[in-house]
């Protein structure tokens, strides 16, 4: 593993000017190789993140489908690699709120708790968040039992049965990471089979202590003051059983970060912001990379992909 | 920008939180004096935080013994008097 040291540098910068080339929102893998390229095009950039650098990536134990790293990397390392690789460039990383933004006129402003920034390409890199299943208990025991954070929250389930949901990439691979702590994982998916790469279900289904429930449904997370069971139904005879578990992980797919722009950029059925081959939005000079974007794969490796075409077509759009 | 005046920081934190690292960069960022508790090799500590939050998750802060759970910046900001941006550069 690669020791990452810190030394405060990837805190709020300052950012007294306000006037640049390229506004990067989002600092995920895809925006901060938006940067990367932007900043190594010589064009003013800055990158603006609401959260923390990383995006979801970093909250992933192990990415071990990036290439370059054959051991795997921890998402947190990745991208705080990319972070300082970003920033070496020449980007300037700010952490603020976003308030609005105007993207219709040549002139592109964003507002921020931090003041405005105007740029004249804009290329949103905003991500997606873990979507909610929307069942009786979600909501009411986030925090005591129910995590979309297996590496934040993992510890405290230490030699308990808990569930996973969804057998995707994410399901899995946090799963194996869950492992490490708790005493059993009962995976409950809905489709009939597991969508996770093949290595991932190979290697999960070597564990004793995990129990698949595939073409199931979760119906409800049960419990008082903290979870102490599910209860799902089998899709095809549609029996209901009860599962004792202390905590739900949830990884049932994601939802795209584009609340800010849902009245200006044109999105497709589920949200996602669409795009043409050069990554262009339907609004002049505003481009958009990543998980945000309609497309059919979300990975890292893609991420970075989009990061560089958005800031190849932003620099194109600018020197036009 | 260094707070203000001095706070106690005490942050709960698990080894792959990626959550709790960035919470840790920022406060070292904002050149914030604190203790960290690893909950994973401190049991009685995240027993603690659920009873205190009756959260079962890290980060947690507590600034001056308030708890604040997850990288909550606002409201972090604002229990530490940090405002705005600052250089570091």
């Amino acid at each position: 593993m690669i020791d990452i040291k810190f030394d405060g540098s990837g805190s709020p910068s300052s950012v007294t000017n306000k006037d640049f080339d390229v506004i990067i929102l989002g600092a995920g893998p895809a925006g901060l190789t938006a940067g990367i390229y932007a900043g190594r095009s010589l064009l003013k950039t800055l990158i603006i993140e609401e959260k923390a650098v990383g995006g979801e990536a970093a909250s992933t134990d192990a990415i071990e489908n990036y290439p370059g790293f054959p051991d795997g990397i921890s998402g947190f390392e990745l991208t705080e690699r990319m972070r300082q690789q970003a920033e070496r460039c020449g980007a300037r990383v700010l952490i603020t709120s976003v308030k609005s933004v105007a993207l219709g006129n040549t002139t592109k402003s964003v507002e921020t708790d931090s003041g405005t920034f105007n740029a004249r390409s804009v290329i949103i890199a905003t991500g997606s968040s873990p979507r909610p299943l929307n069942v009786p208990g979600e909501e009411t025991f986030k925090g005591r039992g129910v995590s979309y954070c297996a590496t934040c929250d993992a510890p405290f389930f230490a030699g308990k049965d808990i569930a996973v949901v969804g057998a995707g990439n994410s399901g899995i691979q946090e799963s194996i990471f869950l492992l490490n702590h708790v005493k059993s994982i009962a995976i409950v998916e809905f489709l009939p089979h597991m969508t996770a790469e093949k290595i991932l279900q190979e290697r999960i289904m070597k564990h004793e202590n995990v129990s698949l429930h595939l073409n199931s449904k979760l119906l409800a997370i049960n419990g008082t003051e903290t979870v102490s069971s599910i209860t799902i139904e089998q899709n095809e005879t549609h029996k209901k059983q009860d599962l004792s578990v202390s905590g739900v992980f949830i990884y049932v797919g994601l939802d795209p970060n584009t609340a800010l722009f849902s009245s200006s950029i044109a999105l497709d059925e589920q949200g996602f912001i669409k795009t043409d081959d050069r990554l262009a939005t339907n609004i002049h000079g505003v481009f958009a990379a990543g998980d945000v974007r309609r497309k059919i794969l979300r990975q890292v490796a893609t991420a970075t992909g989009d990061g560089a075409r958005a800031a190849f077509s932003a620099q194109h759009y600018l020197n036009r | 920008m260094a707070a203000k005046k001095k706070h106690t920081v005490v942050v709960f934190t698990a080894p792959a939180c990626s959550w709790c690292r960035r919470v840790k960069q920022y406060l070292k960022g904002h050149h914030v004096p604190f203790k960290e508790i690893d909950i994973s090799r401190n049991t009685q500590a995240a027993k603690d935080i659920m009873r205190r939050t009756g959260q079962a998750g890290v980060p947690v802060l507590l600034i001056d013994n308030r708890p604040i759970v997850g990288f909550n910046k606002s409201v972090i900001d604002r229990l530490l008097d940090i405002k705005g941006h600052h250089d570091d550069h």
